[in-house]
């Protein structure tokens, strides 16, 4: 795999959904990793420090919000977008969005298409610049 | 004898002495040499006082009787002119009896009007106390608390409901200032301001929260201005009262709030299995699928994904029937390790999606119950769902089926190493729409399932069903039903 490709990190307890989710971002030929739980995440987060996170926000012990704060906090992820999935509508609020680096949320139920469409705004170069 | 008689002795006695010392004088009389004529002139003397006295007498007795005629008249002026009887007096009192008679006549007419004004002011108080004793029966009977104030701020009435909210005796309340009567300060100003606005159209409707009623109870408050006094009235500016209405919606918000959590869980859960869907058929559609194993596995996933939307559809549905009475039970005897066997089987994929281990411990080979078998199902796939769902990736979910013959019963013992469950939350834990706060982010829910289980463990089947937990630790959650008596 081309190691110049955005690497992708993508957190959900339903396997169902990074399974597919993560064969579309292949198949668009990013570098993906998963996690199946926000703990997981933020461990291969500051290890691996991706160019963009997709995770899901209801997940057990550490929701997904809660995994994009402490991502923002710590130093070595704190730059990194985040795109959040929800089948809570937005449900996310100003000070969500300010104390986390969420760049944009996506409301289940959602296409696979629109994620990559999301992901390529979001990791094309201005907004990496904007970020 | 009157006084008047007195006097005509007295006039007598008088004008004998005075004849007496008139004729000494006029005839030059000494009294030194009058000699023979002293008994002359005393015997005139004597003669002319009785004359006198028998004169005033005759006139004295004829006014006494002229007065009490004149007093027997005035006695009768009460009555009407036709019984009143005539009078005429024969020493010139006509004038001062047609006098008397006018004012008389004058102060009767007076004293009518005032009688008719009596009885009418008798017959309104007595219309109007039935009238407010009308608007006090109608107002009590409502359940809304009412308060009407006047222009002082005083309390003009109020209803036995606003008596109870507020916490005040009616009786005593009244035309007291509202301040000393309730005792929020709010709503003390809210009545304040709209009189003091003057705005006889004016009605305002707030929500006010009163903390003195002990809960934390929502009011709906309207307030509504009755038209300002006469100008020239002692009244201070501003309208001359305000009929304050409270009505206590805090239920009407709790199931509101309830319907809007519902509609929102119910989207929010159905859009999970949804999500995986619409993804895996776009991923079809667009040929994404590397080979036909991955075909095969895209397909297994939609019809998992579809049966899961089926039972949660199944679950909304079903709670209402059972609750309704729509739903018709059907009781056979059924093997309750088969049924369990299906249920793992169904929830087998979704728990492998999470890489949770569900273990089937192994149990008695029969075991039957009377019991209805779709709706027994969809209680144990509830119960494990839920485990499922509330157990981290990577967590384990046993399920042990044992009988117990002393109490004639089949247990089915759901453990997970999940979340857990806060304590406080135990005895809500199987309540209508409940969800555990603390869940709420994990998963979605409707908050159902579990009290679908409730009925149709407890109600359907006369089971029961108990559960214990642990923060972080698991839940256990046991499922009790009566064996078939044929077993």
């Amino acid at each position: 795999m081309d190691t110049q490709q955005p690497l992708i990190l993508l957190v959900d307890d339903e396997s169902h959904i990074l399974h597919v989710v993560d064969l579309k971002l292949a198949n668009a030929g990013y570098r993906v990793l998963t996690a199946e739980d926000g703990e997981e995440g933020l461990a291969a987060a500051i290890e691996h420090r991706p160019n963009l996170i997709i995770t899901d926000y209801q997940m057990p012990f550490m929701t997904g919000l809660e995994l994009c704060v402490a991502l923002k906090r710590h130093e070595a992820t704190a730059s990194i977008p985040a795109l959040m999935l929800t089948a809570r509508g937005s449900g996310l609020d100003d000070d969500d969005l300010e104390q986390t680096n969420i760049a944009a949320v996506l409301s289940k139920p959602f296409s696979p298409r629109e994620i990559l469409a999301k992901v390529q705004d979001l990791l094309n170069p201005e907004s990496l610049e904007a970020a | 004898m009157s006084p008047l008689k007195w006097v005509s002795l007295g006039i007598a006695a008088l004008g004998a002495v005075l004849i007496a010392t008139l004729i000494v004088v006029f005839t030059g009389t000494h009294w030194d040499r009058a000699g023979g004529d002293l008994g002359v002139i005393l015997f005139c003397s004597v003669v002319a006082g009785l004359i006198l006295g028998m004169m005033h007498w005759l006139v004295t007795g004829r006014l006494d009787a002229e007065i009490r005629r004149l007093a027997h008249h005035f006695d009768a002026l009460e009555a009407d002119d036709e019984q009143r009887p005539e009078f005429h007096s024969r020493y010139g009192f006509d004038e001062v009896v047609a006098a008397v008679n006018r004012h008389a006549d004058d102060l009767r007419g007076r004293l009518l009007d005032q009688s008719v004004d009596r009885r009418e002011m008798e017959v309104r108080l007595r219309i109007s106390d039935a009238q407010r004793r009308h608007l006090e029966a109608i107002l009590n009977a409502l359940s809304d608390a009412v308060i009407v104030t006047d222009a002082f701020n005083e309390v003009a009435l109020a209803n036995e409901a606003a008596a109870d909210l507020l916490g005040f005796d009616l009786e005593p309340s009244l035309h007291e200032p509202v301040e000393r009567v309730v005792r929020d300060a709010s709503l003390v100003n809210l009545i304040k301001d709209a009189r003091e606005s003057g705005d006889a159209g004016l009605r305002r409707c707030v929500e006010q929260r009163l903390d003195e009623t002990g809960r934390n109870a929502i009011y709906d408050v309207s307030l509504s201005c009755v038209a300002s006094s006469n100008p020239g009235d002692s009244a201070p500016p501003g309208a001359s009262g305000v009929v304050t209405i409270l009505r206590d919606v805090t239920r009407d918000r709790e199931i509101a709030e309830t319907k809007s959590d519902f509609v929102s869980n119910v989207s929010h859960e159905l859009r999970t299995p949804l999500s995986s869907i619409k993804a895996y058929m776009e991923m079809l559609i667009d040929g994404e699928a590397p080979d036909d194993r991955s075909r095969a596995e895209f397909y297994n996933v939609i019809q998992g994904e579809t049966n899961r939307l089926s039972r949660l559809i199944d679950n909304v549905l079903n709670i209402s029937r059972i609750e309704s009475g729509v739903v018709r039970i059907q009781r056979e005897c059924i093997e309750l390790p088969a049924l369990v066997r299906e249920a793992v089987d169904i929830l087998h994929a979704q728990a492998r999606a999470k890489r949770i281990e569900l273990i089937e411990e192994p149990g008695p080979a029969s075991c039957r119950v009377l019991a209805d078998r779709d709706m027994l199902l969809q209680a144990v796939l509830n119960v494990v769902g839920n485990a499922i769902k509330y157990t981290p990736a990577g967590g384990t979910i046993t399920i042990n089926l044992g009988v117990d013959p002393e109490a004639h019963r089949a247990r089915v013992v759901v453990r997970d190493t999940g979340v857990g469950i806060p304590e406080t939350d135990l005895p809500h834990l199987f309540d209508k729409f409940y969800r555990v706060a603390d869940h709420k982010n994990l998963a979605p829910g409707t908050g159902l399932g579990l009290n679908l289980v409730k009925h149709v463990v407890e109600a359907v089947h006369g089971g029961s069903i108990d559960v214990t937990s642990t923060i972080g630790i698991g839940s256990t959650f046991t499922l009790a039903l009566p064996i078939a008596d044929n077993e």
